[in-house]
């Protein structure tokens, strides 16, 4: 693979890296046909991030496929880990990355297992690196972001100036959404002293966001650290944020996407154990686990195989297709709990869990087997597995993995 | 303002007097040569000269000369001794290191010889402060040899366009190797860590490039731990020269412009490293 990065884009990339670098030490940087996805999960895989840069996106891109039967090597187009810490000097100081370097240009090179960046800087200087990789197997989340019932649009700017009102320390905020109300504020843990916490609490109007579906009143709690790099990011793109989520436990989707790019930062959120009688029902890892491996899903729903990569078509302002959308919000307010097995089928780690309903617990991701459907829908050539595997065997493309 | 010196008591003259209107003209260039506690001062008529060594492989130079001082006077043709640099200079920031304009400290500094203290008298906005720092035996030196009759290749570059790089060398690589060559790549200056390996290269007709002098392609490779504290030098210089002799020695020479408009010079001497294998990519 190689491609070449205009000056007025290396902005934009190098805020990609800087926001994939708060997730994780590692990245999977992954070159196919279409562009080049970067994707980036965390060590308890409670945060995942993704970014594709669509061909067009690059100055010149130039992707083939090569298989060498001769060889052991794997095919090129499975993706290789780097090491954040390698790549990020390669784009400090984002921001001046524009002024300082005319291009950079990325070419792989499987056989010597190298990446190699090369800017063409100021004053004719030219920077090089090669960087080594490590062969992995591929990742994917598994997030159905069409069968949210809460859907925000809003621009990049204002989430920043939201966020800015909160304290760099702080580290978890609590979105809370009715349909007339929309409020962030700092989360506390039950124990902490309030006498000496400052709490920000900050209310919005749905009228400030271009988007705005609440089809359930939720609240929840998640991690601010990574959001801010997908926030600084989605402001050197300019393009607006889409929130998806749903009620408390089940992860928040942050998304963008346009023409050139999409990304998306999928964040796991606290589960409340009990919670004010008239807001959200309780949600018990019992629940997740009960109808995670075997979704009571709706006939003709594919909520296990939507991937990241596959966005939903375009209706004006909202950000899901029509389908979807009108199915969305035929879900009533609920306290029920018939609604659990269909909305944002992001699976929960449940298993291990079901016993400790009574904790405040994080529910980590799970990267799950996608449904053999998916393969013809996306032209990809692999299958996501939820861990990288220790044996050097050729993978099938059809391959599921076990349950985390 | 200036100090007149204290009569000295058996009437012996300081063998080293100096008065400087402003401390930081001198502390600014031994903090670019700071890597070590101790240092030896060697005074002549001409000037002052700090020299700091480390490891028998690296040596580095600050120059003050005379013109700089208000008062410079060396009663002997030579003054020398070591001194403890870092507590030099804590005496001569004394005062705080941040630079309010138009706030400057005076300095006085008189050495009466072989076995005295280096007597420094320091005033700002009407405070004084004396300091007494004990002086030790010099120690030899090392002598690079380093004429420009041996010089191989020979590069002037404006200091800009390596700030950034020396900055952010890779630190988790051993060495830094130094190409310098009259063909493509010109110059190069590489590193090779943990992750991989990071190539600079510098254009012979590049607008940075203020002279180029290569005759032989050379490369040579240093302890990157010894180079790096060259970075303090460089971010004050204006201008470096780097050259090489035949056997791979190296020699960088920044040109330092202080707040008055008045030229300093800083040198660094580094051997070369023997014993790294080649291993580039």
């Amino acid at each position: 693979m190689k491609c070449v990065i205009g000056g007025a884009q290396l902005r934009v990339f190098g805020r990609a890296i800087h926001a994939i670098a708060r997730i994780s030490d590692e990245f999977w940087f992954d070159p196919v046909e279409k562009g080049l996805a970067l994707r980036s999960v965390n060590s308890s895989r409670s945060a995942y991030a993704y970014v594709f840069f669509s061909s067009m996106f690059f100055q010149h891109y130039c992707w083939t496929a090569v298989s060498d039967p001769c060889h052991k090597e794997k095919e090129l187009s499975l993706p290789c880990k780097l090491i954040v810490k390698a790549v990020l000097p390669v784009f400090r100081c984002a921001n001046v990355l524009g002024r300082n370097v005319e291009k950079c240009s990325i070419s792989t090179s499987p056989s010597d297992h190298h990446i190699t960046f090369q800017l063409l800087c100021k004053h004719g200087v030219v920077k090089t690196y090669n960087l080594t990789f490590q062969e992995c197997d591929p990742l994917q989340a598994v997030f159905a972001k069409h069968m949210c019932p809460n859907i925000l649009k809003v621009h990049s700017r204002l989430l920043a100036d939201v966020m800015i009102h909160f304290p760099t320390s702080q580290e978890e905020i609590t979105l809370s959404v009715t349909p007339v109300k929309v409020c962030f504020k700092s989360y506390t843990e039950e124990d902490t002293d309030f006498s000496r916490t400052m709490v920000t609490e900050i209310h919005l109007s749905p009228e400030e966001f271009d988007y705005f579906q609440v089809g359930v009143d939720s609240e929840v709690t998640f991690c601010l650290k990574e959001l801010r790099g997908l926030l600084a990011f989605s402001e050197a793109t300019g393009v607006p944020v889409s929130i998806h989520f749903d009620r408390c436990g089940k992860p928040i989707a942050f998304s963008i996407e346009d023409v050139l790019l999409e990304a998306s930062l999928i964040l796991a959120t606290l589960c409340e154990a009990q919670k004010e009688a008239d807001s959200q029902e309780r949600c018990c890892p019992q629940q997740w686990g009960s109808s995670e491996t075997h979704p009571d899903k709706p006939s003709g729903d594919e909520p296990n195989s939507t991937d990241i990569s596959k966005h939903p078509q375009r209706d004006g302002n909202a950000p899901t297709n029509p389908v979807a959308k009108q199915e969305v919000k035929s879900i009533p307010r609920v306290t029920g709990r018939d609604v659990t097995g269909r909305a944002g089928t992001a699976t929960a780690e449940a298993a291990g869990e079901a016993t400790e309903a009574p904790y405040q617990k994080f529910h980590s991701l799970f990267f799950g087997a996608v449904s053999y459907k998916e393969k013809d829908a996306t032209g990809h050539t692999f299958q996501s597995l939820a861990t990288a595997s220790d044996t050097e065997e050729d993978l099938g493309p059809l391959q599921s993995s076990p349950v985390l | 303002m200036s100090f007149s010196a204290p009569p000295p008591a058996s009437g012996e003259p300081y063998v080293l007097s100096a008065s400087l209107d402003n401390a930081r003209h001198l502390s600014s260039l031994l903090r670019a040569v700071h890597f070590q506690d101790h240092a030896t001062c060697f005074a002549t008529a001409s000037g002052l000269r700090v020299t700091v060594e480390d490891a028998k492989c690296i040596q580095a130079n600050a120059f003050i000369q005379a013109e700089i001082f208000q008062e410079f006077a060396v009663q002997e043709e030579s003054v020398m001794f070591r001194i403890n640099l870092s507590v030099l200079l804590d005496c001569l920031t004394i005062f705080g290191t941040s630079s309010l304009p138009g706030t400057s400290t005076a300095l006085r500094m008189c050495y009466r010889g072989y076995g005295y203290p280096l007597m420094l008298f320091l005033e700002e906005g009407g405070v004084v402060t004396v300091c007494k720092i004990n002086t030790q035996e010099p120690e030899d030196l090392l002598d690079f040899d380093f004429c420009s009759t041996k010089v191989v290749n020979k590069i002037i570059l404006q200091s800009e366009g390596l700030r950034e790089a020396f900055a952010e060398l890779d630190m988790t690589s051993e060495v830094l190797q130094i190409t310098m060559s009259p063909d493509k790549p010109y110059f190069r200056l590489s590193t090779f860590g943990n992750a991989g390996s990071a190539h600079l290269d510098y254009p012979r007709d590049s607008d940075l490039m203020e002279a180029f002098h290569c005759n032989q392609t050379q490369t040579n490779r240093y302890k990157i731990s010894l180079l790096k504290p060259s970075t303090k030098a460089l971010a004050l210089s204006c201008k470096v020269s780097i050259r090489t002799d035949a056997q791979g020695f190296l020699s960088l020479q920044y040109m330092i412009r202080n707040e008055d408009g008045q030229i300093c010079f800083v040198e660094y001497y580094c051997c070369p490293d023997e014993n790294i294998t080649e291993a580039e990519l």
